[in-house]
């Protein structure tokens, strides 16, 4: 009945020399040996969960017997598990196996080696939620990705697991080799298709992790030591490419020292050392490089974009750089949004084309290479105003209608889209544009508006009180300096119109701060701005 | 002819239970009862005429428990649950009387062929009771004794329970009749039976009585934080320095990106160069965290019941410096983690400590010795800080000198018994090690020497923690006893007696007023500081309680148990929030996050798992009672190689620490 036995209970009192144990005496006893038994494990399972382990070991069994005051089991070391023999035999017998030790073999045996002491190492675990694939860390389960670096494959993953003692990082043999492969393939400027593969298998490998800091580091260096060598930093700028769109990389924490060469790359004054190098090819490819950054770790690193964007006004507005670092700024700057160059480049427009001019002009720049230099400049600026101004047409859909309105005053064109435009675009405008346009337009803007009478019984009393009706509206300014920079367009669009809009931005100028930027910038750009106006405006004016 | 007689006697059979149907009888599908209709083993026939003999003797039990068995199972599924939790109270009580009539091997048989049935709810307890094989046993063993002196209660419909009385009374079974009604309590409410989620606390077997721990949460808990605390000074000093801090940052960003290879903080105590750069981004993260951070609804303020030490203002300055600087973490920002691993240890290690600045990583050991590492020593040279002055260089090289060999840690001995606990104090330059020897010592790292030796414990001292503000101290032990010890006194303040079984673990409140003890009774209690009384009973594990961690706030405080599962409970009512399921093994270590918006888990199955409980204690603060929907996210687990969690501890700027054992064998 009893997990014991009654023969076990007469087998152990014969060994301690009791030999005459009646079966009754042998049969109450096995049960509460039984129960003493269950007691003290259940002691020495606690003794175990304090030693914080889940294996239950001979000294924790001997921890309990101390509990209660009985003297511990001697022989029974936890060095290992024990070895129990079965009995040959029977079925459920089993013993520990003794061996027979000789003295002598004991005595002269050398010492054996003395255990390493107990050390404590220090790793990341995580970074701020995310765990490095280093060695330290468990592997993290590969996500399969498509390769054709075949010889280099997922083995990164496996790497070598044992811990020594004073190895900081251990990098692979494999890690290594495609590390020599990459950097060779990068500097030797050898073929494009293998090059190609390579920033490929960057871009995808997952297991590169590891590396990254090298490639950092490596990056870092060679864009300090190559600045004459053009090939060599757009292959560098690549490979910041790929590494970026590798999705098992967690750049972010090696951004600090990417930046730096990436925008070096940017702004430099010189890039390459022959004629021919087209470094301004160069210059762009970085500027979308960099923007993709911002737009990926802004979020989390957020004084990424204002240092960046710090170091680039800094370069546009030393009159003391040269062009092509001008140029570079502004492609960065250009790169990262309308919002940025509306804030940053169309403020010192004006000053700056004043100091572009003389290097556009023929007779005055005979250098043909600066001139060359000053036009892309120049190409630079207007396509990140023509950009900014384009996105601002996007965003107010309430644009096209003044547009045809002041059209079709002046030259009696009615474009039957309008009105179509105009329905789609009332509900989520705001009253203003279009009684504005009502108040100054007179009859015909009533006669345009009908499919929205409501607008002009709220832009009746006085037009120049518009915005003071709703100063603090932002839209509202927005969409007036739209409007006024339509305006602008349509002054370049014939004389009839640039007359009315003279007019109109005289109406304006108390409230119209922002639009006479842009009108300036019609009058700095003339009539190159008018590409960077949308199709359907476009197709207005003609 | 022996066929015939079987048959008479089975007819005797149906027509003493009053069972009109021999399919009734193939229904109650015990081996015993079901088969012989069919077949004619002569085992069955034995044991059927056997049956006869002990009509009214031990049979009796297993006959009729294996009826009202059968009939739960096949009861209406709507109100099955509810009458499936009688049937655990009433299978261990007919254990029980079985034993206790001395039918031992009856009892035996009896245990085993239901015993499947609650294994996966009570498998300890099983595995208890399974032992009892004499009724000395029951009377010697404590969890039996209490069993068979409370009821249990069992909250029941109004109609599961008629339909139980019909069903006994019906069947005759007048022994379940009787244990029903001498050992439970039913609880019967009109209406709908209850929702099956509230099933883990329908039947706590617990040895105290029910009522007398509602009593106790009766009880009124101060729970808000102390007044003046360092926390508040910051809050009001907060403003002014964010400014200056903000135009400080300012200047910095500044300077280019090229040049930003230098830290920006470098007072932080943080060994290694490495560390430095990670607060660098630490502290450009915090920076935009906080101003979105909306300010936390302030904690009602308590004044202290004991006397607090007074805190050195240099000291105090470092602590206000270091909670300007934290990190606010939420589920989106989540703490980097810093992990120290043990190696070579040789299984050893039975516990580790890690300081508040994670500067010293302290390691208790079965040999009796405590070995504690300085983290800027490790790794690679770096600048010691101000705070770290303070370790000595001199002495412990002199210790080390004195040893012979180079150690890389300082060896403290003086127990002599496996040390299972140890404690740094707030300032780092104490440590408390509790250990089997039933002693606790304080030592000094400034001098590398034991200072005290605390003792009042009768057996093993299982946990030992400081307040904290230092200077007290609270110790566990397997005496079933906490203890509360000022430093200066060699007797403890005072000692808390009322659990079960051992005191497994002991964690500070808070606001230092109260300290909640978890046991190997399955119960967390919450004792007031002052008076030494129980003010809480928390209800709800299934198995040891191993780990407790008090919010910063005072409001919530979260346990860890043997199985893997955490609970979550609100202070004030006494309730579980939610159960945090995930890990698969003990759970080690909790710690919550400085802001207490995070919660981190450590476990024996080789992860740390971080938690959000921001968004789930909210919520059931808002809906009340309307039960725990709401479930904590976990938010993300990482995983160790092979390295099971011991111990855990944010820092005050919320860097995560952790440390465990590099155990190859897993």
């Amino acid at each position: 009945m009893s997990i014991v036995p009654k023969e076990n209970i007469e087998v152990i009192s014969q060994s301690i020399g009791i030999n005459n144990l009646s079966p009754d005496v042998a049969l109450a006893l096995a049960p509460d040996v039984e129960y003493r038994l269950r007691e003290i494990m259940q002691e020495a399972i606690k003794c175990m969960r304090h030693s914080r382990r889940t294996k239950l070991t001979a000294d924790d069994v001997d921890g309990a017997l101390n509990l209660r005051n009985v003297e511990p089991l001697y022989g029974f070391v936890s060095g290992g598990p024990l070895r129990f023999k079965k009995a040959v035999g029977h079925r459920d017998l089993f013993y520990i196996d003794d061996k027979d030790v000789d003295f002598k073999d004991v005595i002269e045996a050398p010492l054996p080696k003395a255990p390493l002491d107990t050390g404590l190492l220090c790793h990341w675990l995580a970074i701020e939620g995310v765990q490095p694939a280093i060695p330290e860390n468990a592997p993290v389960e590969v996500l399969t990705a498509p390769s054709d670096g075949k010889k280099y494959e997922q083995k990164d993953d496996g790497l070598p697991v044992e811990l020594k003692l004073p190895v900081k990082h251990v990098l692979s043999r494999e890690l290594q080799l495609y590390f020599d492969k990459i950097t060779e393939l990068v500097v030797g400027r050898s073929d494009d298709i293998l090059l190609k593969k390579a920033l490929l298998s960057l871009a995808t490998d997952s297991g590169l992790h590891p590396l990254v800091p090298y490639f950092t580091c490596f990056i870092a260096d060679e864009v300090s030591r190559g600045l004459s060598d053009y090939p060599l930093l757009f292959a560098l700028m690549r490979v910041v490419h790929s590494l970026l769109q590798n999705p098992h990389i967690h750049i972010e924490p090696y951004l600090h020292q990417l930046m730096p060469s990436v925008v070096t790359c940017l702004v430099a004054k010189r890039l390459g050392n022959r004629f021919a190098d087209n470094h301004w090819e160069l210059r762009d490819f970085t500027a979308n490089l960099v923007a993709s950054i911002c737009k990926r770790f802004g979020r989390v690193y957020n004084t990424l974009q204002s240092r960046l964007t710090k170091t680039l006004v800094n370069a546009f507005l030393d009159p003391k750089r040269t062009l092509t670092q001008h140029y570079g700024a502004i492609q960065g700057l250009a790169a990262l949004g309308p919002s940025v160059v509306h804030l940053l480049i169309l403020p010192n427009l004006e000053s700056y084309l004043r100091l572009l001019e003389p290097e556009l002009l023929l007779e005055k720049q005979k250098n043909e290479i600066k001139r060359h230099e000053a036009w892309r400049v120049y190409g630079a600026l207007l396509g990140a105003a023509g950009q900014c101004i384009y996105d601002k047409l996007k965003i107010f859909p309430t644009l096209p209608s003044p547009v045809p309105q002041s059209l079709w005053k002046t030259n009696e064109r009615i474009v039957l889209t309008t009105p179509n435009k105009r329905k789609r675009s009332v509900e989520p405008m705001e009253q203003q544009p279009p009684s504005k346009k009502i108040a100054t337009d007179g009859p015909t803007g009533l006669t345009n508006s009908s499919p929205s009478p409501m607008q002009v019984d709220t832009a009746a009393p006085a037009p120049s009180g518009d915005t003071n009706k709703v100063p603090s509206s932002s839209s509202t300014s927005l969409s007036n300096e739209s409007i006024s920079n339509s305006r602008g367009r349509s002054n370049g669009a014939d004389a009839q119109s640039l007359k009315k809009s003279a007019v109109l931005n005289q109406v304006w100028k108390d409230e119209l701060n922002s639009g006479k930027l842009l009108v300036s910038l019609f009058q700095l750009f003339g009539e190159d701005i008018l590409p960077f106006i949308p199709a359907p405006e476009m197709s207005l004016f003609l | 002819m022996e066929e015939e007689k079987i048959q008479k006697f089975i007819q005797d059979y149906f027509k003493n239970r009053g069972l009109k149907l021999p399919e009734e009888l193939q229904q109650s599908s015990t081996n015993t009862v079901s088969s012989p209709v069919s077949q004619f083993d002569p085992d069955v026939v034995r044991q059927i005429l056997a049956f006869s003999q002990f009509q009214d003797g031990p049979a009796r039990y297993q006959d009729e428990y294996a009826r009202l068995r059968s009939w739960t199972y096949t009861s209406l599924d709507l109100y099955r649950h509810e009458l499936l939790r009688v049937l655990y109270p009433v299978f261990i009580h007919c254990f029980m009387d079985l034993v206790a009539k001395g039918h031992i091997q009856e009892a035996r048989t009896f245990f085993n062929s239901f015993r499947e049935d609650h294994e996966m709810m009570h498998l300890r307890d099983l595995q208890k009771l399974e032992g009892v094989l004499s009724p000395s046993h029951l009377e010697e063993m404590e969890f039996a004794h209490s069993l068979r002196q409370s009821k249990v209660n069992i909250k029941i419909c109004q109609y599961s329970y008629e339909l139980l009385l019909q069903f006994l009374h019906k069947s005759q079974s007048t022994t379940m009749l009787g244990i029903i009604n001498e050992h439970i309590n039913f609880q019967v409410s009109p209406g709908q039976p209850s929702s099956i989620t509230d099933d883990a606390e329908a039947v706590t077997l617990m040895g105290g009585s029910q009522e007398s721990a509602n009593q106790i949460n009766q009880k009124e808990i101060h729970w808000g934080l102390l007044e003046d605390s360092l926390e508040e000074r910051l809050e009001k000093v907060g403003g002014m320095a964010l400014d200056s801090e903000r135009a400080e940052g300012e200047t910095k960003e500044g300077e280019g990106d090229e040049n930003k290879k230098k830290s920006i903080e470098g007072g932080k105590q943080g060994a290694s160069i490495k560390k430095q750069k990670k607060d660098k981004a630490v502290s450009a993260t915090m920076k935009s965290a906080r101003p979105e951070a909306t300010p936390v609804p302030t904690a009602p303020r308590v004044k202290p019941e004991l006397t607090l030490p007074v805190i050195p203002t240099e000291v105090e300055q470092s602590i206000l410096e270091d909670l300007r600087n934290r990190v606010q973490l939420s589920s989106a920002a989540l703490p980097s983690v810093s992990f120290y691993t043990f190696i070579n240890t040789h299984n050893g290690l039975n516990c580790s400590s890690i300081s508040h600045d994670g500067s010293l990583v302290a390691g208790g050991f079965s040999d009796s010795s405590l070995k504690v590492w300085d983290m800027a020593k490790i790794g690679q040279q770096s600048v010691g800080s101000d705070l770290q002055g303070e370790n000595g260089t001199a002495s412990s090289e002199q210790v080390a000198g004195s040893n012979g060999g180079k150690r890389p840690y300082t060896l403290f001995q003086g127990h002599s018994g496996p040390v299972y606990s140890a404690t740094f104090n707030p300032l780092g330059d104490f440590i408390l090690s509790s250990s089997a020897d039933s002693t606790i010592r304080l030592w000094s790292t400034n001098l590398n020497a034991n200072l005290v030796c605390y003792k009042g414990h009768n057996y093993p001292v299982w946990d030992v923690q400081f307040s904290p503000v230092g200077h007290y101290f609270a110790s566990a032990s397997h005496d079933r006893t906490a203890r509360i010890w000022s430093m200066d006194r060699i007797q403890p303040l005072r000692i808390m007696a009322g659990h079960l079984s051992d005191v497994d673990c002991v964690q500070w409140h808070s606001n230092c007023n109260y300290i909640a003890t978890g046991s190997s009774d399955k119960t967390v209690r919450l004792w007031d500081v002052q008076s030494g009384e129980c003010v809480r009973i928390f209800i709800g594990h299934r198995s040891m309680i191993l780990s407790l961690a008090m919010s910063p706030d005072g409001r919530y405080m979260a346990s860890g148990d043997e199985d893997g599962s955490i609970m979550m409970w609100d202070l004030s009512t006494g309730r579980c929030v939610t159960p945090l399921m995930g890990h698969t093994s003990c759970v080690w270590t909790l710690a919550f996050s400085g802001e207490g918006s995070l919660l981190a888990s450590g476990s024996a199955d080789c992860t740390v798992k971080l938690w959000d409980i921001t968004a789930s204690t909210k919520l059931p603060k808002a809906e009340e009672k309307s039960g725990s929907a709401s479930r904590l996210r976990s938010l993300k687990t990482l995983p160790t190689k092979s390295t099971p969690v011991y111990s855990l501890r944010f820092s005050r700027r919320n860097l995560l620490f952790a440390a465990g054992v590099l155990s190859k064998s897993v």
